[in-house]
């Protein structure tokens, strides 16, 4: 207690959140067209389509979509309609921790019975230019976060027309979460504790239920008042009481445009002073106030605080000035590597070796960059993983340009402190996650190399880092081979796979010089791989097993000492 | 845990009497840390400070004190508004008024006003305007934030004033006599009364005061940072009953609501209806999008991190309107409460006339009254003399008064946390002047031996060959790294509204963009990045941010024109002439581009802007420059001269 005192304070913005979009017209206006359809369709019984709202010359610039499902039966989702359905075609949803998606039968249902309808509107959607409301109420809620995930996934940067989805009473539509993803955020679901629709599936019996998870911010009101929420777990938690508490199910009708008129009102009158226990911080304060107005005794239904502060006080701490001084630092780090770099190749051995050898009083402080780096790029991989696929990928984009220099750059690093441990097979047991990831996202964004870039690659190549992160990692296993096959100990099948290994290694690096995909820092006199081919050259199995002509092709590179002027720009002339 | 003293006085239960010592025992055994900041608004609901003790011991203070103006004036200036605004004939009225204790005089001049509906509201909904930065040059904002939004139709009533105002003989006697002018406005004529008080501010011919009762809001928020970034906040004081709607009116956009508001008072003050029938049904519109704006404002305030937030606001649209200057809530039991913290403030606004247990037609009502109760209201309130100033310490018995809610407690509670996370972060920047300190003088004396091989420190960074090159390298990404931070706090509002006014960081910033941003231009042309980005600088190039921002803070601090001090910027020039010079020629605009460049170097170099060490012989850009056809120089001997008074000096050294 003592010392969360000394710690800044915090507050629970839910409540405040609430009232402004409550005060504002933003829900009024889709409301109203909800109720405006829905009058209209006592006359046309059969229309399930969405209706479209075009601007008017008050609101030149906003177009609302509203999915209002004819008011028979399929208005309201049954308790058993809960069933969990696979449904690959939102496969754009998914994350690590989702790797599949599944979707309410009921609304699915729905949904695709105007795939056709909507696919046509989604693309005349994406070409306007302005706000775009996309409202439904209950089961016409479910159909509208549909559509609009549906038109989020067509999205670029490109596009000019600014979505929000707003449902009202509306159940859960599906087993993704989406609370890491940028997404969420254009998603309100106005929720009443009143209304037992919202909660449906998470107190029936059945099994799936519990797969069902929220995204997006909800709203959750009482006749008291309103707050805002976006903590997943929590809203589960809220919906869960709330539906249990619901009495009488189905029949109810909730009427949101009396929910809202009140909650107007409400929002200009002076709160009572609950019941609040004596908190000392003003977010416990401003929690447990802002759960009593939407109605939850918070001591009831065990609602973790404590969690809900260390949350707050997390991201708290990630303010943009905060971004800004985490770059320049990274910036840092990879300028000192840089220069560790060039200062190693002055020293003849390549900074692989030297650090390697941990000759310099300097290569202390080396593995301490190499800390601050690592921790950043996993965090920056694992954030992009979180994100739906589509969504992942533009935000990959950005930096898989600083992150594949950083790998190239760091992971010799690590594979340098691997083998002098004296372990083996660093890629098959020790390569770090992150790492695979980078090389994946950046090979499915490399295009083939043209001529004319070959040619600039040749230009500077001794610039460059050596493309394939993993190469001294072939090279550490190609002198263990290289010891085996020259071990007077080593049985004949091990030589044997050792020469061939060797073989397989040599032709690998002829590649990457045909390629100019390694630096010629390899080349320099002290470095591990010339050692190798010192070692080696005495040893080359005499082409017993017919050789490749890449494999010749090598051994006459390395023998008449054309790697010399590799790299060299004479040498393109 | 500390026992909730503040809960139980705002359930109504009287707070106790002056005994101290129990509420240090309280303070002593709970550590409760004391704030370090003392201009900031303090409503700590749930806590109870030391500061709350000396606050209370301070109650003797006046409203004149904490105001900085005399006591005597306030209540005369509040009739002669009054009676201003109802005088629409005349533009202003003027009256001095005697100080008894000191026998000077202060020259009050207050503004008539209007209830057309077309001289509160332009363009709908808001009627805003960017204000003219001719007359007022210091309403804008040092880095992105654009210049100052006010309301047009105020703006424009400003204007109509201002040519009769200047001459107006009774301001030049009072300057004259040294005379302490005050300009104050009722209702509407508040707005003309900041403005003209902003005019004489901006033009230094006069220091007057300002004093408004029930006036409108203004300006936006950039419009008070300004007026607290110039220190002239203080000279304002803005007079509001608990409940009276037109100070609010603003954060609500324009409504059939506002003119049946504006035509009620019309046909009151017109006198041809004495008593007109008051609109109903105005407060739950007004009130409720009012109310609006203050919570998008607390969500701030409390750090909402709920991304929704911004979606959610770019759907609609709110009142750019925020308070600026002190505020002085008349709670209209006599009791009157000062505040200065402009967050605190506007909270207050909305949640001191929020529907309570009474009638809300009551309320509509009173919000009516009392626009028109100021005089009396004054008169009573400054011989009580009841006063509390929120700024230094809570006063919770003053903020009942106001009848705060629980969740208003908060907000203002979040507003004082705001300001002292400024003051935090000011902390912060302060402690980092060390670090700037001691990466400046490595980079000076990396400079100093660059000199040595005549090639210059530019020039050497640019071909990164030895040691000292790649430790100035990383000196100057400490040095971005730390300015980026100021840069990125700036932007977010994180820092003390009057940081880029402080000369120490104007002074520090000089220093650090003309040392550092040539190593920043060098590594970009190092790298060829003009090929990606676009030459160094255009508009809002690749040219970074924090360069651009602190050099407007001089440039603002020496009231230049902005752009006018871009000596740091030398070396980008010559270095895009040079590429230009190659992809087009000796074009006429290139010419131009020369002669420029020659011109400035010159100058800079005559007022010690730029180092001379540009003229160090192996550098770029006499190897450029003497290159240069004759024919393209404008300036040939003048350079020529620099250049060997350059080597002169470097073999005299020698």
């Amino acid at each position: 207690m003592e010392r969360r005192m000394n710690q800044v304070p915090l507050f629970s913005s839910a409540g405040e959140l609430a009232n402004m979009v409550i005060t504002s017209n933003l829900i009024d206006v889709a409301l109203a067209k909800i109720f405006e359809l829905q009058r209209g369709q006592a006359a046309l019984p059969c229309s399930v389509q969405p209706m479209v709202y075009d601007p008017t010359p008050n609101e030149p610039n906003r177009t609302i979509v509203v999915f209002a499902p004819s008011p028979d039966s399929t208005q309201y989702p049954l308790p058993q309609g809960g069933d969990l359905v696979p449904y690959p075609d939102f496969d754009f949803l998914c994350t690590k921790e989702c790797p599949s998606v599944s979707i309410n039968g009921a609304a699915l249902e729905l949904f695709e019975s105007l795939k056709n309808h909507l696919s046509v509107l989604k693309t005349e959607l994406i070409a306007r230019d302005g706000q775009l409301i996309i409202t439904g109420h209950s089961l016409g809620g479910s159909v509208a976060s549909l559509f609009t995930l549906y038109l989020l996934d067509s999205m670029n940067k490109k596009s000019k027309c600014r979505p929000i989805c707003i449902t009202f009473g509306s159940p859960l539509i599906g087993d993704f979460g989406l609370q890491h993803s940028q997404w969420n955020s254009f998603f309100l679901h106005v929720v009443s504790n009143k209304d037992p629709v919202p909660g449906l599936f998470l107190t029936s019996s059945h099994s799936q239920t519990t797969a069902y998870k929220p995204f997006g911010t909800y709203l959750l009101c009482s006749e008291l008042g309103c707050a805002c929420y976006d903590d997943s777990d929590l809203i589960l938690k809220l919906l869960t009481v709330i539906s249990s508490e619901v009495a009488g199910g189905l029949l109810q009708v909730v009427d949101y445009g009396e929910i809202l008129r009140n909650l107007k009102k409400r929002a200009i009158c002076k709160g009572r002073w609950l019941a609040v226990e004596r908190f000392a911080d003003p977010f416990s304060a401003g929690i447990v106030m802002e759960l009593e107005t939407i109605g939850i005794d918070w001591t009831k239904h065990n609602i973790d605080i404590r969690r809900m502060e260390a949350e707050a006080r997390s991201l708290a701490m990630k303010t943009k000035a905060f971004d800004a001084k985490k770059l320049n630092d990274i910036k840092k780090y990879m300028a000192l590597l840089e220069w560790y770099k060039k200062r190693s190749k002055d020293a003849g051995k390549g900074y692989y070796d030297c650090f390697k050898n941990g000759e310099f009083k300097r290569d202390i402080r080396i593995g301490e960059f190499m800390g601050h780096l690592n921790a950043y790029w996993e965090d920056m991989v694992a954030q992009a993983e979180r994100k739906p696929q589509k969504e992942g990928a533009s935000f990959r984009t950005s930096w898989l340009f600083a992150g594949t220099t950083y790998r190239r750059m760091v992971e010799p690093l690590d594979i340098a402190v691997f083998y002098k441990d004296g372990k083996r097979d660093y890629i098959k047991k020790a390569r770090s996650q992150h790492y695979k990831l980078l090389e994946q996202w950046y090979e499915e964004a490399a295009k083939p190399t043209t001529r004319e870039e070959l040619d600039s690659k040749k230009q500077k190549v001794s610039v460059l880092l050596t493309e394939d992160s993993c190469f001294w990692a072939h090279l550490e296993e190609a002198i263990l081979s290289c010891k085996s096959l020259t071990n007077a100990n080593s049985t004949p099948e091990l030589r044997e796979s050792s020469g061939n290994d060797l073989v397989k290694f040599g032709e690998y690096v002829m590649e990457q010089i045909e390629n100019y995909a390694v630096s010629p820092e390899i080349f320099l006199k002290d470095s591990s791989f010339m050692k190798w081919w010192g070692e080696y050259k005495a040893y080359i199995t005499s082409p017993s097993n017919p050789c490749s002509s890449r494999f010749i092709e090598f051994i006459d590179f390395m023998k008449t000492g054309r790697y010399g002027v590799y790299g060299r720009s004479e040498v393109a002339a | 845990m500390v026992e909730l003293k503040k809960l139980e006085v705002c359930k109504q239960v009287p707070f106790p009497p002056k005994s101290t010592a129990g509420l240090n025992l309280i303070y002593n055994n709970n550590k409760v840390p004391m704030p370090s900041n003392k201009s900031h608004c303090i409503a700590r609901c749930f806590k109870i400070t030391q500061k709350e003790n000396l606050q209370r011991e301070k109650m003797g203070e006046t409203v004149g004190k904490l105001i900085g103006l005399n006591d005597e004036v306030i209540h005369p200036a509040a009739t002669l508004a009054m009676e201003a605004h109802n005088s629409p004939s005349k533009p202003f009225l003027v009256k001095k008024i005697k100080i008894r204790h000191d026998h000077s005089s202060v020259v009050v001049l207050a503004f008539s006003g209007s209830m057309l509906p077309d001289d509160w509201f332009g363009q709908p909904p808001f009627g805003k305007t960017k204000i003219d930065t001719g007359k007022f040059p210091s309403l804008t904002s040092l880095n992105d934030g654009g210049d100052a939004v006010v309301n047009g139709s105020f703006l424009r009533r400003f204007n109509d004033v201002l040519d009769k105002l200047s001459h107006a003989k009774e301001l030049k006697e009072a300057t004259e006599k040294k005379r302490q002018v005050v300009f104050a406005g009722y209702s509407s004529g508040g707005p003309i009364a900041i403005l003209a008080t902003l005019y004489f501010l901006e033009k230094q011919t006069l220091s007057p005061r300002c004093l408004t009762f029930g006036s409108p809001l203004v300006g936006d928020r950039i419009f008070g940072h300004a007026l607290r970034r110039e220190g002239w906040s203080d000279y304002f004081t803005h007079f509001v009953m608990k409940y009276d709607i037109i100070p609010r009116i603003m954060l609500s956009p324009s409504s059939t609501e506002h003119e049946q508001i504006l035509n009620y008072f019309k046909s009151k003050f017109d006198r041809k209806n004495i008593n007109p029938a008051p609109p109903s049904g105005f407060y739950l519109t007004v009130m409720g999008n009012a109310s609006s704006v203050a919570s998008y404002e607390a969500c701030h305030l409390m750090g909402c991190r709920n991304p929704s937030l911004d979606i959610i606001k770019s759907f609609i649209e709110l009142s750019p309107y925020r308070p600026s200057g002190t505020y002085v809530f008349c709670t209209g039991n006599g009791n009157l409460v000062v505040v200065k913290n402009p967050n605190a403030v506007l909270q207050i606004l909305i949640h001191c006339a929020e529907l309570g247990e009474s009638d809300a037609a009551e309320v509509e009502k009173r919000s009516l009254d009392e626009h028109s109760a100021y005089p009396s209201e004054l008169k009573e309130s400054l011989e009580m003399q009841a006063v509390v100033s929120l700024d230094g310490g809570p006063a919770t018995a003053t903020l009942n008064d106001l009848g705060l809610s629980p969740q208003a407690m908060l907000c203002l509670q979040a507003a004082e946390e705001f300001e002292n996370r400024r003051s935090r972060n000011l902390e912060k920047i302060r402690k980092y002047m060390q670090k700037i300190e001691v990466e400046l003088e490595k980079l000076r004396k990396y400079k100093e031996n660059a000199q040595i091989s005549r090639l210059g420190y530019y020039d050497s960074f640019k071909l990164q060959k030895v040691d000292d090159d790649f430790n100035a390298n990383v000196s100057r990404l400490e040095l971005a790294e730390i300015w980026d931070e100021i840069k990125e706090m700036l932007k977010e509002f994180e820092l003390p509204d009057d940081f880029e006014k402080n000369p120490e960081f104007i002074e520090l910033g000089k220093i650090y963009r003309r040392l550092v941003e040539p190593l920043d231009i060098a590594n970009f042309y190092r790298h060829s990045k003009d090929k990606e980005t676009g030459a160094y600088v255009i508009g809002g190039g690749p040219r970074p941010k924090r360069y651009r921002f602190i050099q407007r803070w001089l440039e603002h601090h020496e009231k230049k024109p902005f752009g006018s001090r871009s000596e740091s910027l030398f070396w980008a020039d010559v270095e895009q002439l040079g590429i230009d010079i190659k992809k087009k020629g000796y074009l006429q605009e290139i010419k131009d581009r020369i002669h420029q460049l020659e011109r400035n170097l010159i100058a800079w170099i005559v007022d010690r802007s730029l180092d001379d060490d540009v003229l160090l012989e192996h550098s770029t850009f006499v190897q450029w420059w003497t290159d240069l056809p004759l024919e393209c120089k404008s300036e040939s001997d003048p350079i020529k001269n620099l250049i060997r008074g350059k080597a002169d000096t470097f073999i005299a050294k020698e």
